[in-house]
This record gives structure tokens, C-alpha cells and sequence, in this order.
């Protein structure tokens, strides 16, 4: 598919407004009357609740409300999994703790007072009594026998063990000429958009409706759990989403404040809100990608991979993140585990162990980010060891390129370019000279790495891909609804909510082509529940193709009442017309033309046929089958091995997202996922010391990469269009993600010569690395 | 409420009177004061640069400033920056570089590169990366906003010959 606008590198609609500061966040919002909500949270990793005393808050001049666990008992639990696998336990919470707290920054009393300032205040004066114990802070430990148990009611720590295999595992390994093992501990990282949560909420006791402003990746799913938690309509609740200043998959969970707030405006009949601080957002909202992962590969004496086998263990903290659960990063891991190589025996396991941390959550990427730096680290390892080249060993064992192909694990690729990103990479970068390079810098005492990191993402999160990827049990409803209106401009509303990727110019270019207008004559509504056309939300790298899809049909069906209306004007038969560029004409006559403008005037006006549905309205949704991007990021770092920094010299990346929509828009995705990855390798870390107190409070201990730290990243497209999906569009998005880590621990692991097992690689790990190098033997 | 104190100064050229406590922080009395949600806040101790603005011509963390240390003070916003012909060169740099995703960083990043550009008219690569190192974008890898910078120079040394 392509177009005037589709492929084209159109510059964004959305930007004038954020460019001016007049883009609206939830911190933007107040309706009059609004009071402030500050929480009280835990400061003991796990701990008995003897006593909550509100009274001294309660008593401050300006304090409207203080709750505790005990005063919100009465209402129904919050509900915490979607439990889709028969292997996983049903989890619940109370909003606020009763008579436990299980991480540091857990909320344990709300204040809602005049003022945020005042809340505040309020909050430090409520004097919790607790009585410790034991915490559990690492996945392993916490599934030992005897380890201190979170939850009691679940039996032990562990929410789900799940088990898979496909093929001869055991025969391969049996037969195989070598076998490579891998142990690597991906750290714990934070999507951390910069404006963190933030809620509103409206309840108007008198109509018996709750409006909520929120900044969510999701705005329906929020209304239907919201409602569900409530007990109301789904059409009694009212989310409205403003501009959200970013999400990276921590906005697709229903966090425990987003039902906390409506509650406490229910209780006092006036608006209330809180937008989290960066404490908040730190230590309590959700922290993600930490997963053990335990690796095997067989090999045959040429390198040929035989079998892979892995273990999986996601440390998931306290509590399950709804709906998502902690299964969303070892579960996703392990459905990747040969990638994109051509392997069909493959056994995994997964376990989820509940510990004393702050929830596990979705994170552009998820669990394919940690599965993709073992294997790949892994491969590299059995590279070395063989004495293949990486970039060989990788391309004979690659799935054929722009062919079907069905992993072990049971993903159904639709045709990529596996081999030929890896070759454009290669070139792109100078690989061959680089290594002669690399070989006269090590002469010199400097350390030059090289790391390779091609994989395969999932396009599309919808029924399909969320099954193959081991969450099975549902169909997405996605739906775009576009209408002309009399003047000929089109109105397009969804639920699909822009959270920075641009919707608001990528929808309104499929939607414009398709209706043969101009980009300008298409304003794209996101936001409102009331307003716009149900759809699950943005996550999964899944817009582009559904929106695309939903838009297409709808966009369709206009064209063909506008075509029909047309055909009437003209006393001609709608399949003699052709519609492009803002006209209707008839084929070989192109003098004989109407304006888009007047054939929609004519639906509402008429002349129209008199037994037609004149409505140009049109609502469809898109259910994608699966569809899978490929990419290939190449990496150069010299490592200091005195001082363990690591610069990067040169990142590559070539995108194979089939049809692209707008190139800049693309690229932009790639760049600043790959500027994530090397936040999460080199930079961010979530510590917790052995008592469990959480050590990154503030961005001074979380240091997210600023410029001087990412390089100019450059992008190379390579474009195989999905035979499967409307318009061959694939999805991207969370590549940069996925890949980039993996190929900075590859190319610090090229330039010290040894393996690498974990993430983050900061000063003091590269040094004992560095130690590691100079004690193996060369 | 008690305590309060008035403040007079100067914002986006406008002379402005409004009250605030002592603890009020600049960046507060901006968004909820005064109206001008623009200038955003992303972590309140000085490590994410979202609520730069100019105080004096200088690049300011509003979040570090109480709004009675501004007293007297020539504040610019991101609402000062366009006038009635349109955006400034340096947001529509950022436009045609697509040195935006989400939108939450841009305002404290259009300033700070406001700043670098009437102090360095053509600065480099590097420099404009160091300058910039206060403040952090989780969207866009600083490629494009990089970009923006340069093309911004040349723009306004066009414009200034």
C-alpha cells in the first residue's frame, strides 16, 4: 500500500501545539474545586500493619479526607490477573493494605486535602506502626522452600510455572557435537516516561456517574475495569486521557491509584487528583525486565543449532499488575527463545516469583528484551568457543528470508529479511575493516568490541500474536470510526490513544489517502471514551497495523457512499468513477469532476440517491492475524579498562517493518528505543540493599542517558511488506528495545574478550569484567 | 492561606503580579499561579531539566527557584518563544527533525537550546550535546533534537545577517 501520504516523510500535525506549550497533560487539568491527594507509603519491605493513627492528619486545618486500609475494607477487591493460563493463580488486593505492606513505597493511607502541599504535609503526621518481616528480595530465593511467603492465601511465592516443549529436545542435546550454557541476569529497569501518573477523578453522585482523567496508554480498558470495580456502566464511566508525556508500556496496567482516586472523589462529591511525584514513580509504580535466564544450545561440529533450552525466571515483586501479571516478561521471553533461527527443538520453563519490590510491569520490549541479550550473549559465547565468526555462526542458522515460517514455539512469521539485515548491518557498519581495526587498537592496549544483535518482534499485539506470545483466550476489539462531514473534511476518532508516537499524523495520512483528501482535511480524535471509537489501546507495537487496518475498512465503506452518491449526480455507474485528490470524476472523461466537498454536501443536502443510507459514517475494527517485524543493530564501544567506562562509537540499525507509514516516525521509534537499551545496559539500575529499602529514589540514582551518551544513531530501512496483514504493514516499535541492549553487552563482551552474564554493565561491573578478561587465559 | 507574598516580575514580556507562599517553587507559581502549564515539571530536585525557563536570559531550573526569588525577575516561558508570524526557528527546527515524540521534554529543551544559541551562534556538535546535558528526553534518543539545534543556528544567523 502506498500513497500520497503513506511511506511519505510527513511532518507532524500534533507538533505546533506541544511546540507552543500548548500541549495539555494531566497535571494541566483541574476542574474547579479540585482537592489534592498525597499517599502515605510503606517504608518497611515487608511488614506487619500493628496500627495506622490518622488522627493527627485528620486534625490538620485544610485535610478533607484520610483513609487506610481499614476504612476502604467494605469495597470489593482489586482485582490483579487476567489468568489466561491454566497454570497461573488468581490474585486480588485490597486497595490499601489491611494488615500488610510487601515493598518499600507501598500506599498505605490516602490524604486529600486543600492543597498537594498540604496533603503533603498531612501525610508525614500519620503515624503507621509496623512489626517486620522477613523480606525476600531476589526471584531465586523467594521460590527456595521456607522462604518468607508474600502471599499466604496463594500457598507460596510462586504465581505461575509454566512448562513447554516442542521437538526431540533430549535427543538433540544427546546427539549434538557441542553444548553451550548460559546463565545471565538481566537487571531491573523503569520505562520511566518523564511525566509519570496521574489521576482525576469526577464523581457525580447525583447522576450516579464518575468522570476520570488519567494518562494511560488504554483509556477503555481503564473505563471497563473501572466500571467492573465499581459496579457501574461502562457507559457511566467516563475516562478522558490528555496528552500523555510518555508511556512505554507502564501505561497499559490499571495501577492500585487509579481506583483509589474515584473512590475518595465519591467519598467527598468533588474532583480530587494526584499526579504522582518521582519518588512515586520510582519506587512504586512498576518496575520491569528482571529475569534470570537460564540457557542451553546444542550444536552440531558446524555450529548448526540443534536445540535450545531455557528457564526463565521473572522476579516479579509484590504484587500482580493488572492485567498483565508478571508473566509479561519471562512468559514473552521464553516464546522467543529461538528467535529467529532456525530450530525446532526447543523446551522451556517459567517461573514468577512474587518478592519485596515494587510490582513487575510491561516496558516497551518486555521479557523479549532480557530473552534476546541471553541468546544472543549466549551465541556469541559458542562463537568464540568454536571459533566461527558471530555474524557467520548467526547466518547459517537463520530462518530463510521472505518466506513463511512457524517457530517451534508455534509464532508464525510472516516472511522476513532475517539474513540480508544482518549482511546490510555489516556493511553498513564496515565490519570487515572494523575488525582489522579492532586488531590495531588492541595492539595499542585499547579495547574495541564489535556486537551484532538481529531479532525478530511481534507487530501486532492482538488476538493472534497475545496467544502465540503464551496469552491465549481472547479476541481485541479495535475499532477506528471515520466520518466526512458536509464540508468534505473527515473526522477520524479512536480509542487507540497516542501516547507520543504521533497518531494524530500517521492515521490522519492512511486516512487521507484512502478518501483521497489532504492530510490537513483529517483531524484525528483520541481520548475520550464518550468521543471516540472503542479500542483497546496503544501498546505492543500494535497501531500501526490495527489503526491501519480499522481505518482502511472504515475509510472503505465511506468512500463507497461517496462513490454511490456521486454515481448519482453523475447518472453514471459508481465503478465508472475514480476518487484522487480531493475529486470524484469519471474514468476517461476527467472534465466531468465534482469536488470531494460537493459530493458530501450532497449526502447531507442532497441531491442523494433517495434509497440510500446517506450517513458518511463509517465504524470498523481490524483483529490482525500475526505479523513480525525484523530488524539487525550493530554496535562499536571502546572500553576504558581503567576506569570500566564505556563509549559508544557507532550504533546501526536496519527496520524491516514491512510498509511504513512515515519514515521520520519510524526512525524516531528505533532511535529512541535504542537510546532506552543503552539506558538500561549502562546507566539505570533499581538497587534494593538486603533489608529491602529501595536506593534509587531520584533521578540523581536513576540516571536515564542524556545526550552526550547516545551517539547519532543511524537507521536503514529494508521494507518486505506482510502478505497477510491490510496494507503489508507489520508493526514496530519496541525493536530498539529488544535488540539494542543485547548488541552493546555483545560488542563490551567482543572488546574484553570474555563472557558476559548480566545487565547493568556500569563502571564497577566493566571493571570486574575487566578483572575477569585478565585471569582468563588468552 | 497564610504567609503569602506578592511577587511582581516579568514573564514572556508581560508585567505580572500574583501571590505565593515562601515555599512555593518558580515552576509551581508558573503552572498553577500564573496559568502557563507549558513549562512542565518531571522530578522537582533538578535532575530532568522538563521545567527549564530563561530567568535573566539565563537557563533556569524553575524547580530549584522559589517564585520569590524571581521578584523583580524577566522570566521566558515556551509561550513567550512564538510570536504572531508563527513558531520561533528553534520550534519549528524541532519540527522539521521530529525532535519531538511526546511533547513533555520540549518546552524545558526549546529554552535550554534558546540559551545556548544566543550565547554560542554556531556551536557544535559536541557543544550542543554537552549543553543539552541537563536535560533528558525519554522519546527520541537526541537525534533529531540535536539536528534541530544546528539547523535552528543556521536559521537565526541567517536571520541576523
Amino acid at each position: 500500500m502506498t500513497g500520497r501520504y503513506v511511506g511519505a516523510r510527513v511532518m507532524r500535525v500534533e507538533d505546533p501545539r506541544f511546540l507552543a506549550g500548548r500541549g495539555v497533560y494531566i497535571d494541566d487539568i483541574e476542574p474547579p474545586g479540585t482537592l489534592h491527594v498525597a499517599f502515605c507509603r510503606s517504608d518497611h519491605a515487608h511488614a506487619r500493619i500493628v496500627s495506622v493513627d490518622c488522627s493527627r492528619a485528620r486534625a490538620l486545618a485544610g485535610v478533607a479526607l484520610v483513609v487506610s486500609g481499614e476504612d476502604l475494607r467494605d469495597l470489593p477487591p482489586f482485582s490483579t490477573t487476567i489468568a489466561t493460563r491454566p497454570e497461573a493463580k488468581t490474585g486480588t488486593r485490597h486497595m490499601l493494605p489491611l494488615d500488610r505492606v510487601r515493598f518499600v513505597g507501598e500506599a498505605v493511607a490516602a490524604v486529600v486535602a486543600s492543597s498537594r502541599a498540604l496533603a503533603e504535609d498531612a501525610a508525614e503526621l500519620i503515624d503507621v506502626e509496623y512489626a517486620p518481616l522477613p523480606a525476600v528480595l531476589h526471584g531465586e530465593a523467594a521460590l527456595e522452600p521456607g522462604a518468607p511467603v508474600l502471599h499466604e492465601e496463594l500457598g507460596d511465592n510462586n504465581f505461575a510455572h509454566i512448562e513447554f516443549e516442542a521437538g526431540d529436545v533430549d535427543g538433540a542435546f544427546a546427539g549434538a557435537a557441542h553444548v553451550f550454557r548460559k546463565r545471565f541476569h538481566f537487571g531491573r529497569t523503569h520505562a520511566a516516561p518523564l511525566e509519570g501518573r496521574g489521576v482525576i477523578a469526577d464523581w457525580d453522585v447525583a447522576e450516579g456517574s464518575v468522570t476520570v482523567w488519567t494518562s494511560t496508554q488504554m483509556p477503555f480498558l481503564v473505563r471497563g475495569m473501572l466500571a467492573a470495580q465499581f459496579g457501574l456502566q461502562d457507559t457511566r464511566v467516563r475516562v478522558i486521557c490528555p496528552a500523555v508525556g510518555g508511556g512505554f508500556g507502564l501505561k497499559v496496567q490499571l495501577f492500585v491509584e487509579e481506583a483509589i482516586i474515584p473512590e475518595l472523589s465519591r467519598r467527598l462529591g468533588a474532583p480530587v487528583k494526584w499526579v504522582e511525584d518521582r519518588y512515586e514513580a520510582l519506587a512504586a509504580s512498576g518496575h520491569a525486565k528482571e529475569v534470570l535466564c537460564e540457557l542451553e544450545l546444542a550444536t552440531d561440529a558446524d555450529g548448526r543449532f540443534l536445540a535450545l533450552q531455557g528457564h526463565y525466571i521473572g522476579d516479579g515483586g509484590a504484587y500482580l499488575a493488572h492485567p498483565w501479571t508478571s508473566l509479561i516478561d519471562p512468559l514473552c521471553a521464553a516464546s522467543f527463545l529461538p528467535g529467529m533461527y532456525d530450530v525446532q527443538n526447543v523446551r522451556y520453563s517459567v517461573d514468577t516469583p512474587f518478592t519485596n519490590k515494587c510490582q513487575s510491569t510491561a516496558y516497551r520490549g518486555v521479557g523479549w528484551t532480557p530473552g534476546q541479550a541471553a541468546r544472543e550473549a549466549l551465541i556469541d559465547d559458542a562463537a568464540r568457543e568454536l571459533g566461527i565468526d558471530p555474524l557467520e555462526l548467526r547466518l547459517r542458522n537463520t530462518i530463510p528470508d521472505g518466506l513463511p515460517y512457524r517457530s517451534a514455539t508455534g509464532c508464525n512469521y510472516d516472511g522476513g529479511s532475517f539474513a540480508e539485515s544482518i549482511r546490510r548491518a555489516a556493511g553498513l557498519i564496515g565490519y570487515d575493516e572494523l575488525r582489522v581495526r579492532q586488531r590495531e587498537l588492541r595492539a595499542q592496549g585499547r579495547l574495541l568490541g564489535i556486537g551484532f544483535s538481529p531479532f525478530v518482534e511481534q507487530g501486532a499485539w492482538a488476538g493472534a500474536v497475545a496467544a502465540a506470545q503464551g496469552f491465549p483466550g481472547f479476541s481485541y476489539l479495535d475499532a477506528v470510526s471515520v466520518s466526512m462531514e458536509p464540508d468534505g473534511t473527515v473526522t477520524l476518532t479512536t480509542g487507540l490513544q497516542s501516547n507520543g508516537q504521533g497518531h494524530e499524523t500517521t492515521m490522519a495520512q492512511v486516512a487521507a489517502d484512502e478518501l483521497g483528501v489532504r492530510i490537513e482535511d483529517v483531524k484525528v480524535v483520541q481520548g475520550d471514551t464518550a468521543g471516540t471509537a472503542y479500542a483497546t489501546g496503544s501498546y505492543g507495537s500494535r497501531t500501526a497495523v490495527i489503526g491501519s487496518g480499522a481505518i482502511r475498512r472504515a475509510a472503505g465503506d465511506v468512500r463507497d457512499k461517496l462513490l454511490a452518491i456521486a454515481a448519482h449526480l453523475f447518472e453514471a455507474a459508481p465503478d465508472d468513477l475514480q476518487l484522487a485528490d480531493g475529486h470524484i470524476s469519471v474514468l476517461g472523461s476527467p472534465d466531468k469532476s465534482f469536488t470531494i466537498r460537493e459530493v458530501a454536501t450532497a449526502a447531507y443536502w442532497g441531491p442523494r440517491p433517495g434509497d440510500m443510507d446517506p450517513a458518511l459514517i463509517a465504524t470498523r475494527s481490524y483483529d490482525p492475524p500475526e505479523t513480525y517485524s525484523n530488524a539487525c543493530i550493530a554496535v562499536v564501544v571502546e572500553v576504558d579498562a581503567e576506569t570500566g567506562q564505556v563509549k559508544i562509537e557507532r550504533i546501526v540499525a536496519v527496520e524491516d517493518c514491512g510498509t511504513v507509514l512515515n519514515p521520520a516516525v519510524v526512525e524516531g521509534q528505533v532511535i529512541g528505543a535504542i537510546a532506552q537499551g543503552i539506558g538500561c545496559v549502562l546507566y539505570e539500575q533499581l538497587p534494593y540493599d538486603e533489608d529491602g529499602n529501595f536506593l534509587a529514589g531520584t533521578l540523581v540514582d536513576f540516571l536515564y542517558p542524556t545526550a552526550p551518551e547516545v551517539p547519532a544513531i543511524e537507521v536503514d530501512h529494508l521494507e518486505t511488506p506482510s502478505p497477510v496483514t491490510e496494507g503489508g504493514m507489520k508493526g514496530m516499535g519496541e525493536g530498539g528495545l529488544i535488540g539494542g541492549p543485547s548488541a552493546i553487552v555483545n560488542a563490551i563482551s567482543d572488546a574484553l574478550g570474555v563472557p558476559v552474564d548480566r545487565t547493568p554493565l556500569r563502571p564497577c561491573d566493566v571493571l570486574e569484567l575487566v578483572n575477569r578478561a585478565s585471569r582468563a587465559p588468552s | 492561606m497564610a504567609d503569602e507574598r506578592v511577587v511582581q516580575l516579568r514573564v514572556n514580556g508581560r508585567q505580572l503580579v500574583a501571590l505565593a507562599e515562601p515555599r512555593t517553587l518558580l515552576s509551581d507559581f508558573l503552572r498553577h499561579s500564573l496559568g502557563l502549564t507549558g513549562t512542565h515539571v518531571g522530578c522537582e530536585h533538578g535532575a530532568c531539566g522538563a521545567c527549564t525557563v530563561l530567568v535573566d536570559g539565563r537557563p533556569t531550573l524553575s524547580c530549584l527557584m522559589l517564585a520569590v526569588q524571581a521578584e523583580g525577575a524577566e522570566v521566558l516561558t515556551v509561550e513567550g518563544l512564538a510570536d504572531e508570524d508563527g513558531l520561533h526557528p528553534i520550534q519549528q527546527a524541532f519540527r522539521e527533525c521530529h525532535g519531538l515524540q511526546c511533547g513533555f521534554c520540549t518546552p524545558g529543551m526549546l529554552l535550554a537550546a534558546k540559551a545556548l544559541l544566543d550565547e554560542v551562534p554556531d556551536p557544535s556538535e559536541d557543544e550542543i550535546r554537552e549543553h543539552l546535558a541537563g536535560n533528558v528526553c525519554r522519546c527520541t534518543g537526541y537525534v533529531g533534537i540535536v539536528e534541530a539545534v544546528h539547523i535552528a543556528a543556521q536559521v537565526l544567523q541567517e536571520q541576523a545577517q
